[in-house]
């Protein structure tokens, strides 16, 4: 074979330098008296922008290489980003699992290392059987969208040529440290660097915390207890044992459950996203208590769920997209399909679960109308007597939990509709009328969620506030109404 | 600007001699820990220009965020891992030492071929093409950041058909005005196309690619303004060997490209403009002129002269296999694996024949850019090659793997 060629003469010098010069320090003797021995793969993690895997480019450590925590591993390339990847552990590096070339899989094990400083549950998590592997590894996206600041690690030729940074970071170490070796005896040495990282995020002294490892070390939970009691902002979080009382139960899903599974599995695929529109339905509550006045009876009187329907049809007629129906059975050709009735799937809520029967033709119905419907429907759920015929065939879903609660929600579409309404409760709050002068208005959150492969963020705002436009001035509805 | 320095102090730990050594000026040592440093360079030497752009990335401050803008004379750039024999017709590279008859040079000269750092797919650099890097604090890093940054800059200069593309490339949609947008909105011009028109390709004026390191993420982008090379760009980046080539490691996607049909000064001005705006330095942001006497300082040169070499430039490509069997020309099955650019196994077998050759041990681990003659080599690596046939595979090889000029 040809001879072995240095991949980068210029940075595996200085890298070798740099740890040979860091183990000659006595400060590292601390750590072996008391090592965990533990070897665990470390994972590689997700790099974003959807990436499943890339190709590992060169490495700069061998099995048997001591590393220190943020030494560099390796270089990975992805698509257009070439990305080092940095140890988060002090240790050996025992096994490496990818050769150069080979395509490094995401969430998979990246390389072995036998970790030789105490790891927190947040490293643990970057380890394989140390739970999902959604936790794994933030080295690498520690440099995408970094937790916080790190003591600053200088590179290079023995940081003689570089400039110490002149900008500070709030919540970092005063004088940023230059090399380790200074820090060997003071308190650095009473806690890992994850535990010291901890104490800058939170902003403590680590002087101040009591150490309750080996040694009079600080641990994690050490400055967490710290923090809970200084700032007194939370009682201390000791759940007493509970008696296990109550014993794990295997239940079969109901029908109701089963379907919602099926269909929100489905969602799934749906790219969602939330547009909320808080919209003022005093003049609203107004119009119906005057009309409530005269209702014949008290189950003819009007909530405000028949005029959302009504605003909603009407603001439809200029914003059809939000009614059509998508049909993506084949991948290749997706179908979309403008629908002319506006069904509209009512969500209730009834003892047997969620159920969502359908008020068809609201456009054609009359306020009065949707009123009747919704009441007949809500009865026959009630009763459990709602028919296969009162379901299915919506264009469009209006969920109302206001009767629960709820403020801002997200509710989820349902194949093949592309958009859905959450309403919530109604409350008062304070506000400025024209004049200035500080008035009550009745708030009601509306939550809009679409389909974004079909419906844009500024088409779903448009038609929203539409929606409230009609709510507001209720009038408005009149002029529109066919 | 440039000092004499005492003895190197490097030498501890290292066998090196006490070389006195000039480097940066402490000012421009101090420069480069400040918040905010904007630098333009004065050399058309992409390697210099490269180097300058690592060393920035490597010393740099790690809260600075920094301006670098350049210009290169005419070459290829090839992303870290890419495979220069698949990606660039190497023999129009250097067309005075070629003796190819059939390869006529479009005229250029020598056009040099530079593996950049960073990730990423091919492009060609010439003058009327300027290239913006930024370099920044992870935790402000996003992909889009910058490639909007200089869309804005577009903008201001009346570019209104600008817009970053979902690739966070810088593209310019084409066709008739559609609809009025957010301007504000630089993913969206008022001529992007929505599905149910019939569709016309935007032009593509800036890649981008990156590289991120624990520390520190740098973005950079080309920028098309006005290149008089865009109909022969095609041909430089078409490789004759690309259908006989299998590979690992990242390849180009290509796209049509364009000019933005700006002058130089104009947008370096409009990007100086929207980063000093997007990043206010309190004493304002002064435009620091970087030339070729940074390569008196050490770190530069080491880096210029990796990046120059030619173990950096072929011995970096990944794993790839080059094989005649796809071209019904030959009248001999060859195939070679090359890894670290250089042989690591082949076979040869005559078609409609039976045997099979096994590649000489000795042949193994001969660097691919190293080869002066294919014929002599392709006889070296393979017993019982006549002359006649020697001499047409060694055509093809020629062909497909262009002998490197001496440099």
């Amino acid at each position: 074979m040809g001879t072995i060629v240095p991949r980068s003469l210029y940075l595996t010098a200085s890298t070798r330098l740099q740890t040979q010069l860091l183990q000659s320090i006595p400060y590292r003797s601390l750590h072996t008296t008391h090592h965990l021995n533990i070897v665990k793969p470390f994972l590689l993690a997700d790099i974003g922008e959807g990436i499943t895997e890339c190709q590992l480019i060169q490495w700069f450590v061998q099995p048997g290489a001591r590393v220190e925590q943020f030494d560099k591993l390796c270089e990975v390339q992805s698509d257009k980003a070439s990305v080092e990847i940095t140890s988060p552990f002090d240790g050996v590096i025992k096994k490496l699992h990818y050769d150069p070339d080979d395509m490094a899989i995401t969430g998979k094990p990246l390389v072995d290392i036998d970790i030789q400083s105490e790891i927190t549950e947040e490293d643990e998590a970057k380890l394989a059987g140390g739970g999902d592997e959604e936790g794994a590894g933030s080295a690498v996206r520690g440099v995408e969208e970094s937790i916080g600041e790190r003591e600053i690690r200088v590179e290079g030729a023995a940081g003689v040529d570089v400039a110490e940074p002149a900008v500070k970071n709030p919540g970092s170490q005063p004088q940023p440290e230059r090399r380790r070796s200074s820090g060997k005896q003071d308190h650095s040495s009473l806690a890992t660097p994850a535990v010291r990282h901890l104490t800058k995020e939170m902003k403590v002294a680590i002087t101040d915390v009591r150490g309750t490892g080996k040694d009079g070390r600080v641990l994690k939970e050490d400055v967490h207890r710290h923090v809970a009691q200084s700032t007194q902002q939370q009682p201390t979080v000791h759940t007493p044992m509970q008696k296990a009382r109550e014993v794990n139960r295997k239940v079969p899903l109901t029908p109701v459950q089963t379907q919602m599974l099926k269909m929100m599995t489905r969602s799934l695929n749906i790219p969602h996203f939330l547009y909320t529109c808080a919209t003022d339905v005093s003049s609203l509550t107004a119009l119906r208590k005057t009309l409530n006045i005269s209702a014949s009876s008290p189950d003819q009187r009007l909530t405000q769920l028949p005029f959302i329907l009504k605003a909603v049809s009407l603001a439809f007629q200029h914003h059809p997209l939000l009614n059509s129906s998508l049909d993506s059975t084949d991948p290749a050709k997706p179908q979309l399909m403008y629908k002319s009735a506006h069904n509209f799937g009512v969500a209730i809520d009834t003892p047997s679960g969620l159920l969502v029967p359908v008020i068809r033709n609201v456009q054609d119905l009359s306020i009065g109308d949707i009123a009747a419907q919704l009441r007949q429907l809500s009865e026959k759920a009630r009763d459990n007597k709602l028919a296969p015929s009162d379901f299915g065939g919506a264009s469009f879903t209006i969920s109302n939990i206001g009767n629960i609660g709820g403020g801002v929600v997200s509710p989820v579409i349902s194949e093949p509709q592309v958009a859905i309404l959450g309403i919530g409760r109604s409350k008062i709050v304070p506000a400025f009328n024209e004049q200035g002068d500080l008035i009550k208005v009745e708030e009601l959150v509306f939550s809009w969620s679409a389909d974004h492969r079909i419906v844009d963020g500024a088409e779903c705002a448009r038609c929203a506030e539409r929606v409230k436009k009609l709510l507001e001035e209720p009038g408005k509805m009149m002029v529109e109404m066919r | 600007m440039i000092t004499l320095n005492r003895a190197c102090r490097r030498a501890r730990g290292c066998q090196q001699l006490l070389i006195a050594h000039r480097r940066l000026s402490q000012s421009a040592l101090d420069r480069l820990a400040q918040p905010v440093q904007s630098y333009i360079s004065t050399s058309r030497d992409p390697y210099l220009n490269l180097s300058v752009e690592h060393y920035l990335l490597q010393k740099s401050a790690p809260e600075s965020t920094i301006l670098l803008l350049y210009v290169n004379r005419p070459s290829i750039v090839i992303g870290r891992n890419q495979n220069p024999w698949l990606e660039v017709n190497l023999a129009l590279l250097n067309p005075s030492q070629q003796s190819q008859p059939e390869t006529e040079s479009p005229g250029l000269g020598n056009v040099d071929l530079v593996r950049r750092r960073s990730g990423g797919g091919t492009v060609f650099h010439d003058e009327g093409n300027v290239n913006w890097t930024v370099i920044c604090p992870p935790k402000a890093f996003t992909r889009d950041k910058h490639a909007e940054m200089v869309v804005r800059a577009l903008r201001s200069c009346g570019v209104e058909r600008s817009r970053v593309n979902e690739r966070h490339d810088i593209v310019l949609d084409q066709g008739e005005r559609i609809a009025d947008v957010d301007l504000d909105n630089t993913h969206i011009t008022p001529y992007t196309r929505h599905a149910g028109l019939p569709e016309i390709r935007p032009l593509k004026v800036s890649g981008s690619a990156y590289k991120l390191t624990r520390q520190r993420a740098l973005h950079h982008g080309t920028c098309l303004l006005s290149s008089p090379n865009l109909n022969i760009i095609p041909d430089y980046l078409h490789s004759p060997a690309k259908p006989h080539i299998t590979a690992r490691g990242v390849e180009s996607v290509s796209s049509p490209v364009g000019n933005i049909l700006l002058s130089n000064e104009h947008f370096i001005d409009a990007v100086r403009s929207k980063f000093s705006g997007k990043y206010r330095s309190p004493e304002g942001t002064e435009h620091i002129e970087v030339g070729e006497d940074w390569l008196d300082h050490e770190p530069v040169r080491q880096g210029y002269e990796e990046l120059k070499s030619r173990e950096w430039t072929f011995l970096q490509t990944p794993q790839f296999t080059i094989s005649t069997s796809a071209d019904p020309s030959c009248t001999t099955d060859v195939e070679l694996t090359v890894r670290n650019g250089a042989i690591s196994g082949g076979h040869l077998r005559h078609r409609g024949g039976a045997v099979i050759v096994e590649l000489n041990a000795h042949s193994i681990g001969q660097r691919v850019h190293n080869i002066t003659s294919w014929p002599e080599t392709l006889s070296q690596m393979f017993t019982g090659v006549d002359c006649a046939e020697g001499r047409r595979l060694g055509a093809w090889f020629e062909r497909m793997l262009p002998v490197q000029a001496r440099t």
